[in-house]
């Protein structure tokens, strides 16, 4: 992971951390803010639910007392107080009164507890009633809670009773109001809320019994375990209830147990409060907090971009010169960006590559002294060789001046064809060096490798068996199928040569000569072994250095011209050697080369070394090899 | 010894010329149009024509018997309109109908010169009309029979001749349960349905025919036995939901059906009521109804035969003939095993209950199965 990824991953986690933690906070407190307003407006709803339920109790013990007080109602009592008194005239009075007096149940009822007459039951006359003959101050009692039972089924009704005496019998009204959806509709009730009233008049939870202001409730089912809470111990709660998996259909509930006359559970309201608005700002803020997510990742992202490449450009130049360098270029330079850690440590890097461009340029003039010194030694000492003939015969010649015409003839003779031979060496000498400093470029074509070694070893099959040395055998060990490279047929030619003849002067005792070719990866690797006397670790090293030779009568260009060859078509060549066993030349060849400039041809001494420098091997120093 | 007799002669002269006077002050008068209004809505006064509405066709066989002078066997009309006390002077149907004196009547001119039916009055305007003298004679509920009396109406209630049955609906579940059948039958309190809604005008029936007609109506029960139909109920394994029918312009009917629902109620049998709609639908949703039949006759045998003739395609019972020389007993017999299997539940006798204006004289109460007498109606002149 880079730098700039692992700033960017921390900066969003901390934003989303830190965002989260506010949304959470934001959450939280609003939900308490809205959870504090629906317990107000819940307890303001109860108590208008309270007050309008005390105030339609007072006003139906009114209208009942005023029935009571009609003059009908005590005409009726004083008749019904006389012995055998016929009830069954006053069957039907109960509707008219209370269509007269609006209520919405009236009973009539005798001393004895029977219905007279009855407005929401007008069948039921003669039944009882003995309730309401136990003694009881109903004054004081005023306006309660009952089931009322109707030919409809049983009804929820706020209730009154009042008594008119004659005598000593008591002539009971019984009347009320119903309490249903139309006493919910009378509650004023805030945006947001509803009023739910449950009827508790059957034995088992009825959807039927649960009403808000519009009539029946639709799911009220998803209530009935709470109004079973309810009916095992009436007692206020609350509590919440989502109606579909959507969370804005939530809502928050605060329920009241309605009690009658024995305390016993006749109803429940249930006020609503729709948890909706809730819902929304929670989404509001969710997505206020995905989006300061969103853009504090595009801020993040360019905030890291921009840090990372303030903070990591000083050390992506300093990788870029520390490449540059190991590629060659010791000139590189990188820019000092400010003066801490970073700027202290780019003005080291670059003190570093210029003392190294230093070094090397002393080392390169040093090389450079060391191979003219070479060269001068070897000039010296190939030029020697010749000189001192020449001078011996041009004094034999001198001597021979004063001797007879036939001895001088005789040793003229002698004398000029020294000469000429020795001139003729000098001859050879600078042909060959003036060979290698005019090594041409390269002009490639398709080889068959095997070709050329098939090619080198026909041209030395007759030394190889020459009368008077030892037979040299050869081993061929070509790969089939060789794929022909992008080569210069002739270069190739005269390096394989080189080798060949370097082997050939490592066996002077004979021996086995072994070529292989194999193609590997793209490149086609030679094998030239010989089984001579093998070279030293240090003969190795400078084996490829020009003018370098371990022969008596080398030019010590052979293997500089073999790796310059090698060079040249983008190959590598390396030697192994181990003593008493022999030594191995491996050369790679690309099939298709990446030439290299003409700079890097080792016109000097010295730029073959540097450009060329083969794989070093620990090897034991040839016996009389020649570089 | 003298005087004795002279006093006595005296008081005789006076009392004989104090009931002459009477009797000249209550001579029937001639003329006048006799103001009727009626519940029914009549549309065709065509002798043979039938309808579904009980009271339409009842209020056609009273007009009918003022039109027409003959009837058949079967109590239907014959000969030509007109050839009865009245003939019709105008006619608009289901609304208004008046019928002019036949001069030529053979039996005698009636006293009236004409009658003037408005037809589709409910009680309530016919029992307001008839306390503001806006009519002569109206037919009024029995359950309004005490409250009109009391408001200064002349009121004028015949024998009890019409039966209120309960009647199971055959193929039914409910209804082919005996069980159920006679527990439902045996909570039924009549006493109180007379008492209370009919207001005492009416009388508790146990069997089809009252106690005038065959005089063994006593010998059939009609006393309630919640005791024993809380018992018979509980005995039922699952117990099934009763429906109850009435007739749903029959507030007398939907009265006593929710007694019954009370009843019913209070021996623990789930009975619930609904109104029939008229027509009554093929397949009723209901497992029993209230029936009204009014007799056709004072005769027992022929009062029950048309009571069975009625209730056969009602309940499902056997259709079996009674002979024209049956007797007491064996009508008695007929009457019980009609009841027995609780197929038919009767509830009460009704009386037929008659509202008269002021003026109206020599009104005499019909028989069972007669018209309204009002050939023998006269009109007394009011007042100036």
């Amino acid at each position: 992971m880079t730098f700039r990824s692992r700033l960017f991953w921390v900066f969003t986690i901390a934003l989303l951390l830190s965002v989260g933690v506010i949304a959470a906070g934001v959450t939280v407190v609003a939900r308490r803010a809205f959870d504090e307003l629906n317990r107000q407006h819940s307890e303001a709803l109860v108590a208008q639910f309270e007050g309008e339920f005390q105030r339609r109790g007072q006003d139906v013990v009114h209208r009942v007392q005023g029935i009571a007080d009609a003059e009908g109602t005590v005409r009726m009592a004083i008749d019904l107080s006389r012995p055998k008194a016929d009830v069954s005239v006053y069957v039907n009075d109960a509707r008219g009164v209370s269509q007269s007096h609006q209520l919405d149940f009236l009973d009539f009822v005798s001393t004895d507890g029977a219905i007279i007459t009855s407005n929401e039951w007008p069948a039921r006359f003669g039944y009882k009633m003995d309730w309401l003959t136990q003694p009881q101050d109903w004054v004081s009692v005023g306006s309660f809670l009952m089931k009322v039972d109707t030919q409809d089924g049983p009804a929820l009704g706020l209730m009154a009773v009042s008594t008119v005496r004659v005598g000593d019998r008591d002539l009971f009204i019984l009347g009320g109001e119903r309490l249903g959806k139309e006493f919910l509709h009378s509650l004023v009730l805030p945006a947001g809320m509803r009023a739910l009233l449950y009827m508790d008049l059957d034995p088992n939870f009825q959807p039927t019994n649960l009403v808000d202001a519009s009539g029946s409730v639709a799911d009220g089912d998803r209530l009935a375990s709470f109004i079973e809470q309810e009916r095992q111990q009436p007692q206020e709660r609350t509590f919440r209830i989502a109606w579909t998996p959507d969370p804005a259909s939530a809502e928050a509930f605060h329920a009241l147990p309605l009690l009658g006359r024995q305390k016993e559970l006749l109803g429940v309201l249930f006020v609503g409060s729709s948890q909706q608005e809730m819902v929304k700002l929670e989404q509001r803020i969710r997505d206020l907090a995905l989006a300061v997510v969103a853009m504090g990742l595009c801020f993040g992202l360019l905030l890291s971009w921009w840090g990372a490449a303030r903070v990591t450009r000083p050390v992506r130049e300093l990788a870029e010169g520390a490449r540059e360098v190991s590629e060659g270029n010791w000139g590189a330079r990188v820019q000092v960006h400010g003066r801490q850690e970073i700027g202290q440590l780019a003005t080291a890097f670059n003190r570093m590559t210029t003392q190294l461009t230093e070094q090397r340029e002393q080392l390169v003039q040093a090389e450079r002294v060391a191979a003219w010194r070479e060269l001068a030694r070897r000039l010296a000492h190939e030029l020697k060789n010749p000189l001192f003939p020449l001078q011996t015969t041009v004094e034999n010649l001198q001597r021979a001046k004063g001797q007879s015409p036939g001895q001088f003839e005789e040793v003229f003779k002698e004398s000029t064809g020294i000469l000429l031979s020795e001139i003729e060496h000098l001859k050879n000498i600078v042909g060959r060096f003036s060979d290698f400093a005019k090594m041409p470029q390269p002009e490639l074509g398709p080889v068959n490798v095997n070709e050329v070694v098939r090619g080198v070893v026909k041209l030395f099959e007759a030394q190889f068996s020459a009368v008077g040395r030892p037979p040299i055998s050869t081993e061929l060990h070509l790969a089939e199928n060789l794929p022909e490279i992008q080569a210069d047929a002739a270069l190739l030619h005269r390096a394989i040569e080189n080798l060949v003849l370097n082997a050939m002067d490592a066996m002077p005792a004979g021996g086995v000569l072994m070529l292989r070719t194999t193609e590997q990866d793209g490149s086609v690797d030679l094998e030239v072994s010989d089984t001579g006397g093998g070279l030293t670790p240090e003969e190795c090293d400078r084996l490829f250095t020009p003018y370098y030779t371990t022969k008596q009568h080398g030019t010590g260009l052979g293997l500089a011209i073999v790796q310059s060859v090698v060079s040249d078509h983008g190959g590598r060549i390396s030697v192994e050697s181990e003593t008493g066993v022999g030594t191995s030349f491996h050369l790679r060849l690309p099939v298709k080369p990446h030439l290299r400039t003409a700079s890097s041809h080792p016109q000097e001494p010295a730029a073959p070394v540097a450009a060329g420098q083969p794989e070093p091997k620990p090897t034991e120093p040839p016996a009389g090899e020649e570089a | 010894m003298k005087l004795r007799w002279s006093l006595f002669l005296a008081a005789i002269s006076i009392a004989v010329l104090l009931a002459g006077g009477a009797r000249a002050s209550r001579r029937p008068r001639y003329g006048g149009a006799l103001r009727v209004e009626i519940g029914a809505v009549v549309r065709s006064l065509d002798p043979a024509g039938t309808s579904p509405d009980t009271e339409e066709a009842e209020a056609r066989s009273e007009i009918g018997a003022l039109l027409y002078d003959q009837r058949n066997s079967d109590g239907t009309f014959a000969g030509v309109a007109g050839s009865g006390a009245f003939h019709i002077a105008a006619w608009e149907s289901g609304k208004h109908l008046t019928l002019a004196v036949n001069e030529n009547y053979h039996a005698g001119r009636a006293f009236l010169d004409s009658i003037e039916i408005e037809m589709g009055r409910s009680a309530k305007d016919r029992l307001l009309d008839l306390e503001v003298g806006k009519t002569d004679f109206a037919e009024i509920p029995p359950e309004e029979a005490r409250r009109t009396s009391e408001r200064g109406v002349r009121v004028s209630t015949s024998k009890t001749q019409e039966l209120v049955a309960l009647v199971f609906v055959p193929g039914r579940p409910a209804a082919e349960n005996p069980r159920v059948r006679e527990a439902l039958g045996r909570s039924i309190d009549r006493t109180a349905i007379v008492n209370f809604i009919l207001q005492k005008e009416g009388e508790p029936a146990g069997g089809l025919l009252p106690q005038w007609s065959n005089g063994t109506a006593f010998l059939f029960s009609t006393s309630a036995d919640a005791g024993g139909a809380k018992d018979l109920w509980s005995q039922i394994g699952a117990s099934p939901r009763i429906v109850l029918g009435y007739d749903s312009g029959d507030s007398l009917g939907q009265a006593i059906a929710e007694r019954i629902a009370v009843n019913a109620r209070d021996a623990g049998i789930a009975l619930s009521v609904e109104p029939i709609a008229t027509p009554a639908p093929s397949r009723p949703s209901y497992d029993a109804r209230l029936v009204r039949m009014p007799m056709t006759s004072s005769h027992p045998r022929e009062a029950l035969a048309s009571f069975q003739a009625a209730l056969v395609p009602l309940s499902g019972l056997d259709a079996v003939p009674l002979s024209a020389a049956a007797s007491s007993e064996q009508i008695y017999e007929r009457e019980r095993s009609i009841v027995s299997g609780y197929r038919v539940v009767p509830l009460v006798w009704l009386p037929r209950v008659y509202g008269l204006g002021a003026r109206v004289r020599d009104w005499k109460v019909p028989a069972a199965g007669e018209g309204w007498p009002f050939a023998d109606v006269w009109l007394e002149q009011e007042s100036q």
